[in-house]
């Protein structure tokens, strides 16, 4: 028992010494406090100890294939949360079975993600209600296929605390009926775009589920009277109706009536909302934290301002997206709200540099500003909120064309704490990178149609961005190799990048991509100089690649994509229209990914009908989404097509002309 | 300076005795961040010391040391610095001693922050860097390896 002073050389290892002797529950416990998912893997191969003290503890998974499904929730038995949504071809059978087989395994289950899993269905899903008795969310997001049978199945969980049927089209008022009798501890709800459902599905789900405290019934065709009903939920704090058509002010005054619960409220896009009926919602409203109210006012009168007022102490996040502002209603605003976080002014027409100033000048809380298009804005009013905002995380000034580099310098200089900025079409140049260089804490960065940024701004930001996530070079067509080579130098974190039109990287700048082994999106339209060696470099480098965008890039051939077919094996979605690629190409290519659920294919002029046949048959259960030729519609055999749609593949008939060109 | 009082002016104490036979009297107040011997004082059964066959003086003395110091202090600077100090130890097998006691001892704070320690000495590290690191053998066939590997790769994300 005693260890006085025992150092630890050349032990044997075996179980009893060292790091073995802790349990195995221990072990895990240690495990537990690992963050990243490429540790826990790494565990996994330690030894077998560590492998098995990894699994015991394992509570979240998100599975990639379909065939290791039920051996993996055989194998992870403290599992709370279930991804299926990257699980390709997942069906009813499959997700039943592998149910089955878990034996008890699944009664920790308390969140299973099946968004776009649109192969699931009701018997499957009865399944895993069945296996999990702890079940509290579960997202169906996207399966548009579902319908009430499915929201019937999910409702047999009783304990269902959060549920997400958004784009489940086929959901009426019948299935959300079921849920609302079968869940009554429902907490949060999302029946977006499922335009079957009507008030009257509305009225019994708040009459049943006193518990919601997060609705969205976004683009739904509800009208006032699903207001009234939901004035009653007296522990509603999120209610989201963007794009409610026919919800108008004398809704917004129905729910005014209810509890003074509510902290968000979102009506964007609602036609028939004015300033009016805002003002009787927002009136008296202890907790309202953020208004969103983007592209529905046309204007806003000073009923609305008064009321705003009212808000001073809570309101943190406004969004007027697409309004006529003045300067002084933006001045209003900042001294009726000067506690404000968020600020959303897109798109406004009458932002001046004037009505910026005297807006931030009380909000020094700023952290996000949107002034997306408010093309009239110049360097001093990015002086103002560099003087004003200095916890500024978020800057989006997309299309802002008259600053320039000078207003970036007070940006960077000043907001040290600049996260995400959205310089697209701004036309900034190098010397603005220089100084956004400064910025360490960057994630994203937007820089597209800015055609003056070259290799040398590229260098800048990595040499100190390294925490950068997001890059978007858009048709910076000055952009070469050398350019890539710094990128992946100094932001080895990025996981989005976008190229489109850089048109003068060639196979070399690929290459260095090679070392980027967190990328997950890279987009590389028109890139007409690269080849199978480029394409190999990033297939074999670039581990964690989920989808790639090669449209245009003529030069890239069946060689090319048999390098992706070997070797990207978690690619999801794939766009390869105008490339070179025949029939047997594409054949390989579509049966060797097992993972792809989107491709692109339009304009592939040196594939054959036959092509086309064989390689949709390969691919036949796993595709969820298709661009294809309309033209193929008559050509391919109805069967094929049958057999696509049976398998829930959405496909879109594309009709543009042959076109080619290189910039 | 000490008055006479119906109560007692004297803190209650507890006896802990090691392993080993040392035995350590402990004001409640600090024994009790052991929700074990928390219980046990709740439950009446401390006369005579409390025996903790599960550790050893040398572990005992330094458990002391953290629940002395976790008692008292209230400055949250001061106790993350002695937190850092206190695991900063060149004996891994002391670290997890530690493990074991606080486990045993059920002492929260302890438990974080000796397995939060150790997770700290394997994150980042390739497999065969952690395997050095701990003096670990590895004791997977090649296929049960390579079977790993592939389902690393392919069956499933984070």
């Amino acid at each position: 028992m005693s260890r006085e002073g025992q150092k630890l050389d050349s032990a044997a290892g075996a179980g009893g010494v060292g790091i073995g002797v802790l349990s195995l529950d221990l072990l895990g416990q240690v495990l537990d406090r690992l963050r990243e998912p490429r540790d826990r893997k790494a565990c996994r191969l330690v030894s077998r100890a560590f492998e098995r003290a990894e699994a015991a503890h394992r509570r979240a998974l998100r599975v990639l294939r379909r065939e290791p499904l039920p051996r993996l929730l055989r194998s992870f038995p403290a599992l709370e949360r279930l991804d299926l949504s990257a699980c390709a071809s997942l069906d009813d059978g499959s997700l039943a079975a592998a149910v089955a087989g878990a034996g008890g395994g699944l009664a920790g289950l308390r969140r299973v993600c099946l968004a776009r899993a649109s192969g699931v269905g009701w018997r499957g899903l009865e399944a895993l209600v069945a296996a999990c008795p702890r079940l509290e969310a579960v997202d169906l997001s996207h399966c548009v296929g579902a319908g009430d049978r499915e929201a019937a199945a999910v409702a047999a969980a009783a304990g269902l605390r959060e549920l997400r049927l958004d784009k489940c089209l086929a959901v009426t008022d019948m299935g959300l009926a079921k849920v609302a009798v079968g869940c009554p501890r429902l907490e949060k709800l999302s029946v977006k775009w499922c335009r079957e459902i009507s008030d009257i599905g509305i009225d019994l789900l708040a009459k049943k589920c006193p518990e919601l405290r997060s609705l969205n019934i976004s683009y739904l065709k509800v009208g006032n009277e699903s207001l009234r009903s939901i004035s009653t939920l007296e522990k509603l704090e999120e209610l989201a109706m963007v794009g409610c058509s026919c919800i108008d002010d004398e809704g917004l005054e129905l729910l005014s009536k209810g509890s003074d619960s509510l902290q968000s409220v979102d009506v964007s896009r609602c036609d028939h909302v004015t300033y009016q009926g805002l003002a009787s919602l927002i009136d008296g409203r202890k907790f309202l934290q953020k208004l969103h109210a983007a592209d529905c006012l046309h204007e806003i009168g000073q009923r609305f301002l008064s009321k705003l007022a009212t808000l001073k102490e809570t309101l943190t996040v406004l969004k007027l997206d697409g309004l006529g502002v003045s300067d002084s209603l933006l001045q209003a605003i900042g001294e009726g709200c000067n506690h404000l976080v968020e600020i959303g002014l897109s798109k406004c027409s009458g932002v001046t540099d004037e009505g910026i100033s005297s807006l931030v000048a009380r909000c020094s809380d700023l952290r996000t500003i949107n002034l997306t298009c408010c093309n009239f804005i110049t360097n001093n009013a990015l002086h103002s909120i560099a003087d004003n905002c200095k916890m500024l995380e978020c800057l989006r000034l997309e299309s802002c064309s008259l600053i320039n580099d000078k207003g970036i310098k007070q940006i960077a200089t000043c907001c040290p704490n600049l996260k995400e900025i959205d310089l697209t079409d701004c036309g900034v140049n190098d010397a603005a990178l220089e100084y956004l260089a400064k910025c360490s804490e960057l994630r994203i960065l937007k820089l597209g149609l800015c055609s003056s940024i070259s290799d040398k701004g590229i260098a800048f930001i990595s040499s100190n961005c390294g925490k950068l996530v997001e890059l978007d070079l858009y048709r910076c067509n000055s952009i070469t190799d050398d350019g890539l080579a710094a990128l992946a130098n100094g932001c080895k974190k990025i996981k989005l990048l976008n190229l489109c039109y850089c048109n003068k990287i060639t196979d070399s700048g690929l290459g260095h991509l090679g070392s980027l082994e967190e990328l997950t999106n890279l987009e590389l339209r028109c890139l007409v100089r690269i080849t199978c060696i480029g394409i190999s470099s990033i297939a074999i480098g670039c581990k964690s690649l989920i989808e790639l965008d090669l449209k245009r890039c003529y030069s890239v051939d069946d060689a090319g994509l048999g390098a992706l077919a070997r070797n990207a094996f978690n690619l999801r979605q794939l766009t390869i229209s105008y490339c070179q690629v025949t029939g047997l190409g594409l054949c390989h290519l579509l049966s060797s990914l097992r993972c792809l659920q989107d491709i692109k294919m339009v304009h592939l002029s040196w594939v054959s009908i036959e092509g086309f046949e064989m390689a949709l048959r390969a691919a036949c259960g796993r595709l969820k989404k298709l661009k294809i030729l309309t033209g193929l519609k008559t050509v391919l055999s109805p069967e094929l097509l049958q057999m696509l749609q049976a398998c829930g593949c959405r496909i879109r008939w594309v009709n543009k002309p042959l076109v080619y060109k290189d910039c | 300076m000490a008055s006479a009082g119906s109560g007692d002016e004297k803190a209650a104490t507890v006896t802990l005795i090691s392993s080993d036979n040392e035995h350590f009297e402990v004001p409640e107040a600090v024994a009790t961040l052991s929700q074990t011997i928390r219980h046990m004082i709740e439950d009446g059964c401390t006369d005579g010391g409390v025996p903790l066959p599960n550790v050893t003086g040398r572990i005992l003395a330094k458990v002391l040391e953290y629940c002395n110091k976790h008692a008292a202090a209230s400055d949250k600077d001061e106790l993350e610095k002695f937190d850092k100090a206190f695991v900063d130890i060149d004996d891994q097998a002391t670290l997890f001693d530690l493990v074991m006691a606080a486990n045993y001892l059920d002492i929260r704070g302890m438990l974080d922050l000796t397995c939060q320690t150790i997770a700290d000495m394997i994150k980042g590290k390739s497999v065969e860097e952690i395997r050095e690191t701990f003096n670990i053998k590895n004791d997977f066939t090649p296929e049960e390896e390579a079977e790993i590997r592939r389902e690393n790769q392919w069956a499933f994300d984070d």
